[in-house]
C-alpha cells in the first residue's frame, strides 16, 4: 500500500478510528501490528514471510546474544543473525547481479556459463527492515542496550508501517522506548501529523510525479544525444524528483507517525543546500547516512588510524552505500563519486587548516608581507560565498545524480558528454512548456532549501499566522487533487 | 508551538479545499462537460483479468484507437449477450500484448487484433510498443492495493466530472497556457478535449460537440498531419519485417495450438489518411503477407460492401451512430471468417435498426 491511494485513506481513517478508542494500550499496539502486516501484506502476501522470519529471528538472537558471555559464541550467534539478513539482502536484491558478473568474469577466460535468467522479485523495503533489524542485533552485541524483552514491542519496532518499506531507517532507541507507554495524538499534533502528510503528498503527487517525472524520464530513456539545455533540464527534473519523491515520503511517514502519536526522527534538512558533502550527507537521507557512519565506517575504523586509512574507509563506506541502493554498477559509480567528492572535500579542509595555521604563525611574527603572500582562505562566513559554495556542491551533486538515473554507464556518459556540450547538435526534445515547469521549480527548490537551511517547518510554522499555513496547506492539497498522477509507487521502493 | 493554531489551521483548509472541490466540479456540470473514465494501468488490468473468460461470443480485443471507437461494445452485447474485452490500446501496436496472451497457457480464448499498419509494423522495442509494454509488464504486479484503490476509483469517477485526468488535470490545464512552441521541439499530439471520451468497458466515443463541429474534427485532423511529421517516413522492410511476422505467427500458434482463435481486421480509414497508409504499406507487401505468414483469416473493410462506406470524420475513426452499424455489419463476417457461429442473445433482435438510436 502507498500513502497516496484511496485504500490508504480508508485504511488510514479506520486505523486512527481504533487507536482513539478506548481499548488497553497493549490491544492498540496488536492493533497497530496487525495494521502494518496488512499495509505489507497489500503488496504483495507472501514476503511477509520473510518479514517475519527477519524479525523472529534477530529478536531471539539478540536475546540469546544478551544472555551468553562466551565472545565466540556471541561472534557465532552474531553471525546467525547477519548471515540471515544479509543472505535474504543478497539474495533477493543481489542474485542476478552477482550471476551476471560472474559470467562476464569467466567469459574473458573462455569459459561459457549460461546461467539460467534468476526470476526474483525484490521484496519491497526489504534494505530498510533488513538495516532495521541489523542495527538491533548490532546494539545488543555491544552491549549498547539490553534487548527488549517484549516481542510485540521488538515486532511492532520492526514493522510500524509508516518507516517499513521506504524509512525513515529507525533506531531501536527512537522507536521502542515509544511503545512501552499508551500514546495518542493530541488535537495539534494530529492537525500537524495531517499537515506534513499533505505537504509530502504535494512533494511526491504534484512535483515528483505530475510536474517532473515526465520530463526526467524522457531525457533519461534516450538512446541519442540532445542538446545541452535539454540534458541539463532532464537531469534538474530528476534532481527535484528524486528529493520530492523520497524526501515525501520521508514527510508522508513522520506525519503519519505523529497523528497516531508517534515521533520519527528526521530524514532530511534541506539538502540541496548544503555546503560541501559532509554537509550533504548530514541533510539527506540522514538515516541511513548515520547509519552507514555508525555500522560501517566506524567499525572499519573510521578516522583513528591515520589520513589514508580515513580515506579508503570513507570510500568502501560510501560504494557499499552506492550498492545499497541498488544491483548496478551505475550506483557504485554514483557512491565512489560521492566517496570521492568526500574524501577532496577531507583533502581541502585538512590543507586549508596547516594553511591557516601557517598564517597564524605568520601574523603571530608580525610579517604582513607574508601573510599577503599566501593565498586568502575561502571566508565561508560570507553568505554569498556560502551561497557560491552550495550552487556548487548542488553542481556536482547533480553530475551524481546522472549515474544514480541511467540506465546504463554509457547512457550516462552520453548525457554527460551532452551536458557539458561536447556532443554538440544533440536532438532537440523538450518544450518550452517541461523547460519552464523544470526551472521554476529547481529555483524554488534551491530558494527554499537556502532560506530553510538553518531552520525548520516547526519554527517556521511559529512565525506565521494560522490562516497563512492554512492558505499553504489548501493550495498543496488542491493541487494533489488537481494532479490526479501519480506512479502509484515511490522511487526508493525498488532499493 | 501556538495553542490551537494547527487544529485552526487544518478546520479552514477542509472548509477550503471542500469549497473548492464543490464549485471545480459545479463548474464542469454548468459547461455541460461529458463524463469520461481514465484509460489507465488499473483499468487495463481489470479488463486483462477477465480473459480467461474469453469465447468467440466475448473475444479479447488487442490493437490501437480504430477499434476503441468502431468496435461498439454495447451493440456486441446486445447481440451475442456478451461484452468483448477491450485490450486495445491509443497509439500502440498491439504486439506486445499478442505476446502476452501467446504465453499465457492459461489463455485459449478469441483474439480478434485491430491492424492500423503504422502501428502495428513498428520495429520491436520502438516508441508504440512502449506503452503497452508497460501495461504488459505491469499487471503481474497490480498489487490488492491497487485491486481496492482502483474499486473506490471507478465509484468516484463515475460520479465527479472533475476527476477525467485525460482532460482536467493539472497537466492538461497547463497545457493550456498560452506557451510558444520551442523551435524543433515536438510535446506529442494535442488533441481538442471534446474529441473523445471513454467509459468503464474502455469503449472510446466522439463526442456529440466533435460529431457536429467540423471545426474541432479539422482540429484532430491538423493532429494526425502533425504525427505524420514527426513519425519515420519510410515503413519497415526487410528482416525487421520479417522478424515481425515471425514474432507474431509464434504468437497466433501458441494460442491456436490451446484451441484459441485469431482474426486480424482493418477498420476503415479515408481522406488523405488512408492515402498515405496506401503509399506506405501497400496492401500485398504488409497485409496479405501477414495473413499469409501467420495463416490466420483477416477482414479488410474494402473487401466488404458492408463496411465500406463508412465516413471517418478526421480521416481515422468511426463515429459512434456508424460504429453500431458497422459492429452489427461485422459479427457475421467474422463467424464466416472463423467458420464458426457465435450465439446470439436470447433477447435481443439481431440487427437494431439504426434510426431508433
Amino acid at each position: 500500500m502507498v500513502f497516496n491511494s484511496y485504500t490508504f485513506i480508508i485504511f488510514f481513517a479506520v486505523l486512527l478510528g481504533l487507536h482513539n478508542l478506548p481499548f488497553s494500550w497493549k490491544v492498540k499496539k496488536i492493533n497497530l501490528l496487525l495494521a502494518s502486516y496488512l499495509f505489507y501484506a497489500l503488496w504483495n502476501p507472501p514476503f511477509i514471510l520473510l518479514l517475519w522470519l527477519s524479525t523472529v529471528v534477530d529478536f531471539y538472537m539478540a536475546r540469546l546474544i544478551s544472555l551468553e558471555q562466551r565472545p565466540l559464541r556471541r561472534k557465532l550467534l552474531l553471525t546467525v543473525s547477519l548471515v540471515l539478513n544479509l543472505g535474504m539482502l543478497s539474495y533477493f536484491k543481489y542474485g542476478g547481479f552477482l550471476l551476471e558478473n560472474f559470467t562476464a568474469l569467466l567469459s574473458p577466460v573462455g569459459i561459457v556459463f549460461q546461467a539460467a535468467k534468476p526470476d526474483i522479485i525484490l521484496p519491497v523495503g526489504i534494505s530498510f527492515y533488513t538495516f532495521v533489524t541489523l542495527s538491533y542485533t548490532l546494539d545488543v552485541y555491544r552491549r549498547k542496550f539490553a534487548p527488549e524483552p517484549s516481542f510485540l514491542n521488538f515486532a511492532l519496532f520492526v514493522t510500524f508501517f509508516p518507516h517499513l518499506v521506504a524509512g525513515p531507517i529507525v533506531r531501536p532507541e527512537d522507536l521502542i522506548p515509544q511503545f512501552k507507554t499508551p500514546r495518542r495524538a493530541t488535537a495539534e499534533q494530529l492537525s500537524w501529523g495531517l499537515f506534513l502528510l499533505s505537504l509530502g503528498l504535494f512533494m511526491k503527487v504534484t512535483i515528483a510525479d505530475g510536474l517532473l517525472a515526465e520530463t526526467a524520464d524522457l531525457i533519461f530513456s534516450l538512446p541519442f544525444p540532445v542538446q545541452t539545455l535539454d540534458a541539463w533540464m532532464g537531469v534538474l527534473a530528476f534532481s527535484g524528483q528524486i528529493f520530492c519523491d523520497f524526501a515525501g515520503y520521508s514527510t508522508c511517514a513522520i506525519g503519519v507517525s505523529l497523528c497516531l502519536g508517534f515521533v520519527l526522527p528526521e530524514n532530511f534538512r534541506y539538502p540541496y543546500a548544503a555546503i560541501g558533502f559532509s554537509d550533504f550527507w548530514r541533510r539527506w537521507h540522514i538515516t541511513l547516512s548515520t547509519w552507514l557512519r555508525d555500522y560501517l565506517y566506524i567499525p572499519l575504523g573510521g578516522n583513528r588510524h591515520g589520513s589514508v586509512r580515513t580515506y579508503v574507509n570513507l570510500m568502501i563506506t560510501m560504494l557499499l552505500g552506492g550498492l545499497w541502493h541498488g544491483a548496478s554498477w551505475t550506483f557504485v559509480i554514483w557512491g565512489g563519486l560521492h566517496g570521492l567528492f568526500l574524501c577532496i572535500e577531507r583533502l581541502w579542509r585538512d590543507w586549508s587548516a596547516r594553511r591557516r595555521a601557517k598564517v597564524t604563525e605568520l601574523v603571530v611574527e608580525g610579517s604582513l608581507i607574508s601573510r599577503a603572500s599566501v593565498i586568502p582562505p575561502v571566508a565561508v562566513s560570507n553568505s554569498f560565498t556560502r551561497f557560491g559554495l552550495a550552487l556548487l556542491t548542488l553542481f556536482l551533486v547533480n553530475i551524481t545524480w546522472v549515474f544514480f538515473r541511467a540506465p546504463t554507464f554509457k547512457g550516462a556518459m552520453l548525457l554527460l558528454l551532452a551536458m557539458f556540450g561536447i556532443i554538440p547538435n544533440g536532438a532537440t526534445m523538450l518544450t518550452n512548456l517541461a523547460i519552464l515547469t523544470v526551472s521554476i521549480i529547481t529555483v524554488a527548490l534551491i530558494g527554499c532549501h537556502w532560506f530553510m537551511r538553518n531552520s525548520s517547518l516547526v519554527q517556521l510554522s511559529k512565525r506565521l499566522p494560522w490562516w497563512a499555513i492554512s492558505l499553504g496547506w489548501t493550495i498543496m492539497l488542491i493541487l494533489v487533487i488537481l494532479t490526479q498522477k501519480s506512479s502509484g509507487s515511490f522511487i526508493y521502493f525498488q532499493f | 508551538m501556538k495553542t490551537t493554531a494547527y487544529s485552526k489551521a487544518a478546520g479552514l483548509t477542509l472548509l477550503l479545499v471542500l469549497a473548492f472541490i464543490a464549485g471545480w466540479e459545479l463548474y464542469w456540470r454548468h459547461e455541460n462537460y461529458v463524463l469520461s473514465y481514465n484509460d489507465d494501468e488499473s483499468l487495463w488490468a481489470s479488463k486483462r483479468k477477465l480473459i480467461y473468460q474469453s469465447s468467440p461470443a466475448r473475444p479479447v480485443l488487442i490493437g490501437s484507437s480504430r477499434i476503441k471507437f468502431d468496435l461498439d461494445l454495447s451493440t456486441w452485447e446486445r447481440i451475442t449477450g456478451q461484452k468483448p474485452i477491450q485490450l486495445s490500446m491509443v497509439g500502440t501496436s498491439p504486439r506486445p500484448m499478442l505476446t502476452d496472451l501467446g504465453n499465457d497457457k492459461n489463455f485459449k480464448g478469441t483474439v480478434l487484433i485491430d491492424v492500423t499498419e503504422g502501428l502495428f509494423f513498428t520495429p520491436t522495442g520502438s516508441f508504440p510498443e512502449k506503452e503497452a509494454i508497460n501495461r504488459v509488464t505491469a499487471y503481474p504486479k497490480w498489487s490488492l492495493s491497487q485491486q481496492i484503490s482502483f474499486q473506490i476509483n471507478r465509484i468516484l469517477e463515475a460520479n465527479f466530472l472533475f476527476l477525467d485526468a485525460e482532460r482536467l488535470a493539472l497537466n492538461p490545464l497547463l497545457n493550456l497556457l498560452p506557451i510558444p512552441t520551442r523551435p524543433g521541439a515536438w510535446g506529442g499530439p494535442k488533441f481538442p478535449p471534446e474529441f473523445a471520451v471513454i467509459d468503464i468497458d474502455r469503449q472510446t466515443k466522439m463526442t456529440d460537440a466533435f460529431v457536429a463541429d467540423t471545426a474541432i474534427q479539422n482540429k484532430v485532423k491538423a493532429v494526425w498531419l502533425d504525427i505524420g511529421a514527426h513519425s519515420p517516413k519510410q515503413a519497415i522492410a526487410g528482416p525487421p519485417l520479417l522478424e515481425i511476422l515471425n514474432s507474431t505467427k509464434q504468437s497466433v500458434d501458441q494460442i491456436r495450438a490451446r484451441g484459441g482463435q485469431v482474426v486480424f481486421i482493418r477498420t476503415p480509414s479515408d481522406g488523405p489518411f488512408r492515402q498515405i497508409e496506401k503509399q506506405m504499406f501497400p496492401r500485398e507487401l504488409y497485409w496479405d503477407r501477414l495473413l499469409a505468414h501467420t495463416q490466420t483469416p483477416g477482414i479488410f473493410f474494402e473487401d466488404y460492401p458492408a463496411l465500406t462506406g463508412f465516413q471517418c470524420p478526421e480521416w481515422s475513426h468511426l463515429t459512434p451512430k456508424d460504429a453500431i452499424r458497422f459492429t452489427e455489419d461485422l459479427i457475421p463476417i467474422i463467424e464466416k471468417k472463423m467458420s464458426r457461429s457465435i450465439p446470439r442473445s436470447s433477447s435481443s433482435p439481431t440487427k437494431k435498426n439504426s434510426s431508433s438510436l
